[in-house]
């Protein structure tokens, strides 16, 4: 376990700025999860923290101690990759067991930490197979396998679900999480999936152009995102923006979109003048379908049963919706419905600079 | 469904859209094999020859017209080879010079190789045009620079000399034949996985590149043994001391000395021995010609 500090990292290549200016604390044994679109420079960081890519500015230090000058040799760290990087001549045992070898650590204490690592992972009737002879989940297990036998101050992971198909992942998913809770060795773990961020993490890390947008447990990120960017990221369905011009008096009361259509905001005001650009957010569960006058009116372009809930995506004036109701819904594709929110799932946010507005209850006022 | 014509099938087997019909398609076939035939017969025929030749006597070879299919068999060049030629030492002097020039060419070359494709620094597609631009210098042209150089380094008539030189005619080549079977066939990550394993830059290389390259260092070796082994011209003017010739300058120079007239079969005979060690070298080693090798290595 170690704690990990990032202070002012920067990093640049050339001329292009890919991280201009980060900061980030991370506890012991804690499981911490970069997330961003591609190109966010989250990778970058993760290759900063294992010494495969040097830094430009600022301090990257694993248990106090700066490391920006050492070699990855030197750090304590293990790194499971995105291609899993195995080594194709070696066996399982010998993938697993190389980083020992070269530790000069004596045959015998090898063949008993990888037979350790390797019945943790169910890799042990594997250990004398070659990569290419191991399905995708195999490969993956190895990868860890790898990096679990060192018993490392820090475990890194690079988007290492990426390659495997859907039912793997999960399974892989609850794995890794179980690995963790078992060593409770500090985790970095980078991906572009917000489900895996949001299921595994500690503590989620949302990038986007090289800065920290927003950090926190998933559950606050996703309750109370600070910017809009993160908003839409994080949820599946992404949460459905509305763009318009705030109504009323004495905090708003509606929301005037850009082909008069009219949302009623009931029960909340809004720390913002009347006549701002705002985006009103609402995640899709937080819909529902409206009776009698209330709410407001939705075209419902496709209707998507998955069983145990039904989406219903439309449109809300120009803009596109979706709705996720529990069990199923007699709605038909093209119809006419009106659709509702609890007033205390609505998220605001600039119109122009995608900042959280907050919203207060307007109890007091009824 | 079940296809009850021949006409649907032979339209899926169409190429580039264009009806063949049966006539055309057998005309091209027998082309293609026509042509095949002619070039193994043009490539194959001095082969021939020089087998041939080998199992006659002189004045059986020298008959006119020739005699394409030997009226007698005989293994007399073979016995006397040995005691006319010292064709087992030049053997000798030709396998230690070809394998220590495609050791050398191969160690430097992948070193070379690797820098420049895992690497960035100035100049370096500077480095890379000179390293091709040599590839356009007629090997006459360099005769006596080389000479010259190899005089001045008291190389001249030593094993030491002709392998340098060997090394170096070849280094363009393997360094730009191993410089793209690393960045092709070699993926960064695995060397990241060494390095973060515990490797340094240079044990990353050997333990983990190096073994996952076999088919382009054996591309390599196989290139510039046979380049050391088929060669005349720098053998004969770097190394034409006595017992140091190598296979070539020894037969070569038999012949030359008039040899070649009354033993023409022994020449032909110490000229297919020569083959043998080539031959079993190419076998040696194109068993690790195979692609494949880094297969499962990342996803």
């Amino acid at each position: 376990m170690a704690t990990i500090s990032l202070r002012n990292v920067r990093k640049k290549y050339g001329g292009f700025l890919a991280v201009p200016d980060l900061s980030l604390e991370v506890q012991h044994g804690e499981f911490v999860i970069l997330v961003g679109p591609s190109g966010c420079g989250k990778s970058t960081l993760l290759r900063m923290l294992a010494g495969l890519e040097s830094v430009t500015g600022g301090e990257i230090a694993i248990d106090g101690e700066v490391v920006n000058d050492r070699m990855p040799r030197q750090r304590d760290i293990a790194m499971v990759f995105q291609s899993y990087a195995l080594y194709p001549h070696m066996t399982v045992a010998q993938n697993m067991g190389f980083s020992l070898k070269l530790d000069g650590r004596s045959k015998a204490e090898i063949a008993e930490r990888v037979q350790e690592a390797a019945e943790i992972l169910a890799l042990d009737k594997l250990l004398d197979r070659k990569p290419a002879q191991l399905s995708g989940g195999q490969r993956q297990r190895v990868a860890m396998g790898r990096s679990i036998v060192r018993d490392p101050k820090v475990f890194l992971f690079d988007e290492p679900l990426s390659n495997l198909d859907a039912k793997l992942r999960v399974q892989m998913r609850a794995e890794i999480k179980s690995l963790h809770n078992r060593l409770k060795t500090t985790i970095v773990y980078v991906t572009h999936d917000q489900v895996e961020a949001m299921t595994m993490a500690d503590r989620i890390v949302v990038m986007n152009a090289g800065q920290i947008e927003q950090v926190g447990t998933p559950l606050e990120l996703y309750d109370r995102p600070r910017s809009r960017f993160v908003a839409e990221f994080l949820g599946s369905p992404a949460m459905n923006m509305l763009p318009g011009t705030l109504g009323g008096e004495g905090g708003a009361t509606a929301l005037r979109m850009e082909d008069g259509t009219t949302v009623p905001i009931p029960g909340v005001g809004i720390e913002a003048p009347a006549g701002r650009e705002v985006v009103m957010g609402v995640r899709p569960e937080n819909l529902s379908l409206a009776r009698g006058g209330e709410g407001v009116e939705a075209v419902i372009d496709v209707v998507e049963p998955t069983g145990s809930h039904t989406l219903l995506i439309g449109r809300i004036g120009p803009h596109a919706v979706t709705c996720e109701i529990a069990g199923r819904v007699p709605v038909a594709s093209g119809s006419r419905v009106r659709l509702a929110a609890d007033p205390a799932a609505l998220h605001f946010f600039d119109g122009e600079s995608g900042a959280r507005i907050e919203v207060r209850p307007l109890v007091a006022a009824e | 469904m079940t296809l009850t014509s021949a006409e649907p099938l032979r339209a899926t087997s169409r190429r580039g859209g264009f009806a063949r019909s049966p006539a055309a398609d057998r005309l091209t076939r027998f082309a293609v094999i026509a042509v095949t035939v002619l070039a193994l017969i043009y490539i194959l025929l001095p082969v021939y020859w020089m087998v041939k030749s080998s199992f006659q006597t002189s004045f059986d070879i020298r008959a006119q017209p020739p005699h394409w299919i030997p009226r007698e068999i005989t293994f007399q060049a073979y016995k006397d080879m040995g005691y006319i030629i010292p064709i087992w030492r030049y053997i000798l002097n030709s396998i230690y010079v070809s394998a220590a020039a495609a050791l050398l060419a191969t160690l430097i070359g992948a070193s070379a190789a690797y820098v420049l494709a895992r690497f960035r620094f100035p100049l370096m597609t500077l480095f890379l045009v000179m390293i091709l631009a040599t590839q356009l210098i007629p090997p006459i042209t360099r005769a006596f620079p080389i000479y010259s150089a190899i005089q001045a380094a008291g190389l001249l008539n030593s094993y030491t000399g002709i392998i340098i030189a060997y090394a170096g005619f070849s280094l363009p080549f393997s360094v730009m034949l191993l410089r793209g079977y690393f960045m092709n066939n070699c993926p960064p990550d695995l060397e990241e996985a060494a390095l973060v394993d515990g490797c340094t830059y240079f044990s990353a290389f050997w333990r983990i590149i190096l073994p996952i390259s076999l088919p382009g260092l054996a591309a390599v070796t196989i290139f510039t043994f046979l380049n050391a082994w088929n060669d005349f011209l720098w053998a004969s003017l770097l190394l034409s001391q006595g017992e140091m010739k190598t296979v070539q300058v020894g037969i070569g120079d038999f012949s030359a000395e008039g040899g070649g007239g009354r033993y023409i079969n022994l020449v032909m005979a110490a000229c297919v021995t020569a083959t043998i060690p080539a031959l079993i070298m190419f076998l040696f080693v194109q068993r690790w010609l195979v692609s494949g090798l880094t297969a499962g290595s990342v996803k």
